[in-house]
């Protein structure tokens, strides 16, 4: 009979230790900071907490939406002290890579290595070293969104492939009286996709990748893409006062002025139509919008199959519970991606929700982005923060005609040697 | 008052009032609009009129909880800053001590720092305190970089004071601290308004503290909850406008309350 | 109680408050300022003065300490007379004058989000202001308000202005309210006229609260940064950034907190200097007048 006592007590805590919360302050409890402040990603996402909590009771998520631009703020912050979040916004690059010296970023390279795979080239924008920090939710392509009316106006039979056919373009939408580009330079950041465009038909893949990872742009197709930009800038393509313009906000700003239809194209990323929505009472514009990628370059190395792109995903902290790998498959999973483009938020990193897509141009978008050999990250943010910033300064310096294509080429240098 | 004079007076006032208050209109205005209306054409009335964005945004809870937080805060704020701060004032302005001016300088310069440097220390001393997802811990930091202004403000006004009225009140038998609630502070009245006001409004629309503090967002002040207007590729303006106006009108109405002080309060001398 | 408890007890709560909150942060913050530190992990590359020097010999951070004075310079020379003047007409006996005051301390009320954001649609091209200006005839002087280098800090200056003059007109009526009624009116039994009588006697008795309005406004110029950041992110091509700006700009948008801290404590011993020179000339009548 004494005998069974310590037994019963061992299976006791055995069943205990097997079947009840792991009990550390960590356990089954996720926050989850996220920048869908508004609908209908806020709901979107609540709904995605909301299902995934149903099917596994033992896991609370709290949602924390959050302004976009103050993660800048708040990311490091959290970072810094004991209890971060266990999951936030990430969005991949040289970003992710300092955030990793903190130490609280969880290494997730073993933990999803059963599906990330499904997710084919995106996932790389995550990875530091080889290693996956984070897992994208929706990925993005940029290239020229273009008025199919004021092309036709300007008797622009189909967009332009080349940069020659491009520059003729242009100065067919003058002669027709329309703005040919539209840009956001007031924010600097779409003054980087042209450059970052052009380096991208300028250099070879290998030499783009060795660069990012080195940070030093010593070939010399940098420097062409300078020069390209040069002559672009010397056709005048854009609307007057573009410096001070700004890329989304209002009807003065670029998109703005698109979806108005008083300029003719812009280069932005896939949720151009999304922001174009609120800024304009025409509701036919999405019609009348149509898509092509960025012009092939004369001589460029390049391989033309690249695209410029970027995405949106998330990260797991040190202080996540278990459970934060599981819910980044959910996310990644057929349904949540589904939904998500359904939604319009962007374009899916799951091949298979493709079809929920509703915008014909999108889907087309999405294809072209599939087919691509290789999808470079917007440089300022594959690489390390102060070295991307310093290079979007230098491109918006570039473009109000201050600074050489040798000055953009060296503030990468710079940058990366601390050397302000 | 000669009859031109007050004619130019009028006149400089309707240009005032015309320049000042052509953008205010916007925003209020702007308020009756669709967002598309606002992008269609950014300057004209609304056609039509539109009250959805004001119903919805009174009719949420969030705006009244967003109001309540940024008011709690606030009068802590401004209770902290200006009683603390008066109390400063008088001991730099009637009592002589080693190191008075010296101390005068030092709440100076506070001044010459702005919060935004100081953001990320102060961020971990309120996390050791554990002051992180609580109104204190906004409005105690607000209190403190509100003090360099209020005791700049509040000292050279009680120097003005003079002397005998001091004098007389010891002769009646007041204490020093007597003096000082009985008779300083009523007399500084118009210092002080102008002290509460400047710390309740810069507290009203402080923004970088409660990012700091606040994640979760049922504690979040107003100037933060614009953010759910807010995406990453758009916003909702018109929306934002209508909510902006609506968060003013507390902030104007303690300027109203306070107005009345600043001005009606005392006119004519102090002596006797 | 004795004298020594009251100064303390007076003293006190606000010394601790601001020792804490205020110095205590801004210290460390100093401290960040000596090393090459991106915000995560333990700082543990000290650089001594180097960011220092960093700072102090780069263009763009030269060119902005030139805007601020500009700003400073405008801010004394402009707004310094038109706040006296607003400030002494909102003090008459003029109908509806509660109203006026309301609306013109309005804008302080605002937040600086919104406040560019109204500004930005308000200075578009071909934008209300240029229109009125076409509807007045003074075409000629329309301009790209935000995208011309050589025009956008002046209308940033307007813009501030617009924004900032109620808080200097509060402290005005508040400085005109301690000014005695019998000595603008024995100045005026004396014959003088009312521009004589505000002259001769408000001015110089308004005086020591224009030189904190001058002082505030000073540390204010100086320090610009909401409006500046929101409607040009100190653009275009540096050419409207400010010192505050370049600090949020090149430092902690870069995740170079201690970049960013050496800026800030540039910044403050700027303005610590001219507070000491300030204190020195102009204050110091003020606080002898009192002293008996």
């Amino acid at each position: 009979m004494r005998s069974i006592r310590p037994l019963a007590v061992l299976a006791a805590a055995l069943l205990v230790a097997a079947c009840g919360p792991s009990g550390t302050a960590g356990s089954g409890a996720l926050t989850w900071w996220h920048n869908g402040t508004s609908d209908p990603v806020k709901s979107l996402w609540q709904s995605v907490a909301d299902s995934y909590h149903a099917a596994h009771p033992d896991v609370t998520i709290t949602v924390d939406p959050i302004q976009n631009e103050q993660f800048q703020t708040k990311v490091p912050l959290a970072l810094q002290s004991d209890s971060p979040p266990g999951l936030y916004q990430q969005w991949g690059g040289g970003q992710e890579a300092s955030q990793i010296k903190s130490g609280k970023v969880l290494d997730l390279t073993s933990s999803v290595s059963g599906w990330i795979g499904q997710l084919g080239q995106a996932a790389a924008g995550w990875q530091v070293d080889g290693k996956q920090y984070g897992v994208p939710y929706d990925q993005h392509v940029v290239g020229f969104w273009y008025r199919k009316d004021l092309f036709a106006r300007a008797g622009i039979g189909a967009p332009p492939a080349t940069m020659a056919d491009f520059t003729a373009d242009l100065g067919k939408l003058r002669a027709a009286g329309v703005t040919p580009v539209a840009i956001g330079s007031k924010d600097r950041w779409p003054d980087a996709f042209y450059w970052d465009y052009f380096a991208v038909r300028e250099c070879a893949t290998d030499v783009l990748r060795q660069s990012v990872k080195t940070l030093k742009l010593d070939d010399p197709c940098w420097l062409k893409a300078g020069q390209d930009l040069a002559a672009l800038l010397a056709e005048n393509p854009f609307q007057q006062g573009f410096l001070g313009t700004p890329a989304q906000q209002g009807a003065g700003s670029s998109a703005g002025l698109v979806a108005n239809g008083q300029a003719a194209m812009e280069l932005q990323g896939d949720w151009e139509p999304g922001t174009m929505a609120s800024l304009t009472e025409d509701k036919d514009f999405a019609a009348k919008l149509g898509w092509f990628p960025f012009p092939t370059v004369e001589g460029g190395a390049g391989d033309p199959g690249v695209t410029l792109g970027g995405g949106d995903g998330f990260s797991c902290t040190t202080a996540a519970p278990p459970a934060c790998p599981d819910f980044l498959k959910y996310i990644a999973g057929v349904e949540v991606q589904t939904k998500l483009a359904a939604a319009g938020i962007g374009l899916p990193v799951n091949p298979d929700a493709a079809s929920a897509l509703k915008d014909p141009t999108l889907k087309a978008v999405f294809d072209y982005s599939r087919k691509a050999s290789y999808v470079q990250t917007y440089f300022d943010v594959a690489m390390p923060t102060a070295v991307g910033q310093a290079l979007n300064d230098a491109i918006a310096n570039f473009m109000a005609g201050k600074g050489t294509p040798a000055g953009i080429v060296q503030s990468v240098g710079q940058a990366a040697t601390g050397d302000r | 008052m000669t009859k031109p004079s007050t004619v130019i007076a009028y006149l400089a006032a309707a240009l005032v009032l015309g320049i000042t208050v052509v953008p205010l209109l916007f925003v209020v205005v702007g308020g009756f609009r669709t967002t598309a209306q606002v992008n269609t054409a950014p300057v004209g009335w609304p056609s039509p009129w539109v009250t959805g964005n004001y119903t919805a945004i009174l009719g949420a809870s969030a705006f009244w909880q967003f109001l309540w937080n940024s008011a709690v805060i606030a009068v802590i704020a401004t209770a902290l800053a200006v009683g603390f701060g008066a109390m400063a004032g008088f001991a730099l302005s009637r009592y002589r001590f080693p190191g008075r001016e010296a101390l005068y300088g030092l709440f100076t310069i506070g001044l010459l720092f702005p919060l935004a440097v100081a953001s990320l220390p102060l961020y971990l001393l309120l996390r050791q305190i554990g002051l992180l997802e609580n109104p204190l811990g906004v409005a105690i930091p607000e209190a403190a970089f509100s003090l360099p202004v209020t005791i700049l403000i509040l000292r050279p006004f009680m120097l003005e004071i003079p002397q005998e009225v001091e004098d007389a009140a010891v002769l009646d038998g007041a204490s020093r601290l007597g003096f000082f609630w009985r008779i300083l502070l009523p007399l500084a009245m118009p210092a002080l308004s102008t002290v509460t006001v400047l710390a309740f409004v810069t507290s009203w629309n402080a923004y970088l503290l409660p990012l700091l503090v606040f994640n979760d967002q049922t504690h979040f002040t107003l100037p933060l909850g614009v953010a759910t207007f807010q995406s990453q590729y758009s916003q909702d303006t018109a929306r934002i406008l209508a909510f902006t106006t609506l968060s003013m009108v507390p902030a104007l109405g303690v300027f109203v309350l306070a107005e009345r002080r600043i001005v009606g309060g005392l006119s004519g001398s102090v002596k006797g | 109680m004795t004298r020594r408890l009251e100064l303390a007890l007076l003293l006190g709560p606000a010394l601790l408050l601001f020792v804490g909150f205020v110095l205590a942060p801004i210290g460390v913050a100093a401290y960040y300022s000596l090393y090459d530190w991106q915000g995560f992990g333990s700082l543990t590359d000290f650089v001594g003065l180097g960011n220092y020097r960093d700072v102090l010999t780069g263009a763009v951070f030269q060119g902005a300490v030139l805007h601020n004075l500009v700003i400073v310079v405008l801010s004394l020379v402009v707004q310094l007379p038109v706040s006296v003047a607003l400030a002494l007409l909102l003090n008459r006996k003029l109908r509806g004058r509660a109203v006026l005051r309301l609306v013109v301390f309005a804008p302080y009320v605002l937040s600086e989000a919104t406040t560019a954001v109204i500004w930005l649609l308000i200075l578009q091209p071909g934008g209300f202001v240029d229109q009125l200006l076409s509807g007045l005839g003074l075409h000629a002087l329309i301009r790209q308000w935000l995208a011309d280098p050589r025009v956008v800090l002046l209308t940033l200056f307007v813009v501030i202005t617009w924004k900032y003059i109620g808080f200097g007109i509060i402290l005005l009526l508040a400085g005109l309210q301690g000014i005695p009624r019998e000595l603008i009116e024995a100045a005026s039994l004396d014959g003088a006229s009312p521009w004589q009588a505000t002259r001769g006697v408000v001015l110089p008795l308004l005086g020591p609260t224009i030189r904190i309005w001058i002082f505030l406004s000073v540390i204010g110029s100086l320090q610009v940064f909401d409006v500046v950041w929101i409607m040009t992110l100190g653009g275009p091509a540096n050419a409207s950034t400010t010192m505050a700006t370049y600090l949020i700009d090149h430092g902690f948008k870069r995740y170079e907190f201690g970049y960013g801290s050496a800026v800030a404590v540039v910044l403050f011993i700027i303005c610590f200097a001219f507070a000491l020179v300030y204190q020195r000339f102009a204050l110091r009548r003020d606080t002898e007048g009192a002293l008996r």
